[in-house]
């Protein structure tokens, strides 16, 4: 019997809930650190290029492949990928990467995520008060455990918190497409903008400290983002960390889009929609995310501050220098709350995005009802996610990120577009994109998702093995009493993939049997 | 923040900004209260 796929309320809401994904930490965390560590304005550029070039062409191949897979009924890679390669029965083995992938972000995400959470209520209950800057580096080893050492990091507020993101994280999964992920981003998005705009007002409206030499203004700091200077536009390390920014916060090659997208009907626009959900992201990254902490960070602690690479680490600004801001203003517990409040609804709006691929394979896929996949995923991510918080102290979630963050979603990215641009067909696959759409792609980009972005995008993995391969497997940069810790971590990446493999084989072998024993 | 330090900003918002109204205004347009019609 058919199976009724489950659908989207509205066009706004896979809207706001591809952009959901897609803002996330590294908008208002990632963003600003790497526009600082490479060369201000300059790095702005090559940031907007490698978005023309790369980011929206994949949003526009992940929905069209997306929306494709769903109308024959597959929401997750190794369905949708086997389709586009015209059931070639490597196709879908391949496609367990569009599930490893997010799994692998979830098991640290997640977490930090929940230091968000704990850090909004350690704001809001006025305890985030301390005198010198020390207290506040002192107060995230505390939460995070890693201030003793021993075998084992973590505290009980830190497992109390992980405990409540993670189950929220899980119901809203369990509501499924329409009734939990799409009423969480109709209400938290538009919160978070809301809450984002109030903050970078505040923000930009900052005093300086008393007795602060001239010039240290919010308007300063601005300035240390947008002041042109262009002898970086020559050096590739910031093209390549410009357009690794554009992979990370545009969501694409983890397969999230995909799973999305293919809740959609075959009538349903996809052109105006991905470039929609896009430019929102956009906003929320350039607009908000390089007005708030970027500036407050000039304001209270000078330019020499910011010029010390060392402060420029995502969480030292995030988890450091912010509370100390926020404490010397008045109101400051409520400006701290709202701060982490806002990380906290753009990690929870990617977090539940991430689960939908792992659930939907599940689904589809093994044939499990929505709360049994969902309790599946639950119980294996659980445990998948204990090694972060426990092992934090040994580079665990370090390993975990540069996996996740960096070279899968690259690989997967890569992947996608070939099997669409190449495999599948750019003639047929541009024809697809606009099947419904109420925007006309200029033709352009058909040339670009054709050439331009998989050129862009194998040189970007040559340019990875040419450098960093062999430093990375060797774990040279690791220190030797992390080692074991890293390698068994790598070893259970390997196993996860494995048993993925073994399921997409097992999920096939099933349908190959019903389908015999059908006929 | 320098003369050119303004432009730039103004100029890379601007896009943005005016992409991003574009097309909420666009879907508006187009699907009224932006809703799809429901599954036959």
């Amino acid at each position: 019997m058919e199976k009724i796929r489950e659908r989207w309320g509205s066009k706004l809401g896979i809207i706001l809930a591809v952009a959901g994904s897609a803002v996330g930490l590294g908008n208002f965390l990632r963003f600003p650190s790497q526009v600082a560590k490479n060369g201000g304005n300059a790095f702005i550029i090559p940031y907007l290029v490698a978005l023309v070039l790369i980011g929206i062409p994949l949003v526009w191949v992940e929905w069209t492949a997306g929306r494709f897979g769903g109308g024959h009924g597959h929401s997750s890679a190794p369905g949708i990928f086997q389709r586009l390669w015209k059931n070639n029965p490597i196709a879908k083995y391949i496609g367990a990467v569009g599930i490893f992938g997010p799994f692998v972000i979830y098991m640290y995400y997640v977490y930090i995520e929940s230091w968000c959470l704990a850090y909004a209520y350690y704001c809001l209950i006025g305890h985030m008060n301390f005198t010198s800057s020390d207290a506040y580096v002192q107060f995230l080893q505390w939460y995070q455990g890693v201030d003793s050492p021993g075998v084992f990091s973590g505290s009980m507020p830190a497992v109390v918190f992980f405990l409540i993101t993670f189950l929220i994280n899980i119901s809203v999964t369990y509501f499924g497409i329409r009734g939990g992920i799409e009423r969480l981003c109709n209400i938290a998005l538009p919160t978070l903008f809301v809450m984002a705009v109030v903050l970078a007002i505040r923000v930009l409206t900052l005093d300086a400290p008393a007795g602060a030499p001239e010039g240290q203004t919010s308007m300063g700091g601005m300035g240390f983002l947008w002041n042109p200077d262009f002898s970086s536009l020559l050096k590739p390390k910031v093209w390549l960390a410009a357009a690794g920014q554009v992979f990370f916060t545009m969501s694409v090659g983890m397969g999230v889009i995909l799973t999305y997208s293919s809740y959609l009907r075959k009538k349903d626009d996809i052109a105006l929609s991905g470039l929609t959900a896009a430019s929102t992201n956009e906003f929320a990254e350039v607009v908000l995310g390089g007005s708030i902490i970027i500036p407050a960070a000039f304001v209270f602690f000078g330019p020499q501050f910011l010029a010390d690479p060392s402060h420029l680490g995502s969480f030292d600004l995030a988890f450091f220098a912010m509370p100390q801001i926020f404490a010397g203003v008045p109101g400051g517990s409520f400006w701290g709350f709202m701060w982490f409040g806002i990380l906290f609804l753009a990690g929870i709006t990617s977090s539940v995005s991430i689960t939908q691929p792992g659930v939907a394979f599940l689904q589809d896929e093994l044939n499990l009802t929505r709360p049994k996949a969902v309790a599946m995923f639950g119980i294996a991510a659980f445990i998948l996610c204990q090694p972060a918080m426990w092992f934090l102290h040994r580079g665990v979630l370090d390993d975990l990120d540069f996996w996740g963050s960096n070279l899968i979603i690259v690989c997967g990215a890569a992947i996608e577009i070939i099997l669409l641009a190449w495999v599948f067909g750019i003639d047929k696959a541009w024809k697809e994109l606009h099947e419904g759409a109420s925007l006309k792609v200029p033709i352009v980009f058909k040339y670009i998702i054709k050439y331009v972005s998989p050129t862009l995008l194998l040189a970007m993995l040559g340019w990875w093995f040419a450098t960093e391969w062999w430093s990375v497997i060797t774990m040279k940069d690791v220190p030797s009493e992390n080692i074991p810790y890293v390698l068994g971590l790598r070893l259970l990446l390997l196993g996860l993939f494995v048993l993925l493999l073994v399921l997409v084989y097992v999920a096939w072998k099933r349908k190959r049997m019903t389908a015999r024993s059908e006929s | 923040m320098t003369v050119g330090g303004w432009i730039f900003l103004i100029v890379c918002w601007g896009i943005i900004i005016s992409l991003v109204t574009f097309c909420y205004l666009r879907i508006l347009q187009d699907n009224g209260s932006g809703d799809t019609p429901e599954e036959q």
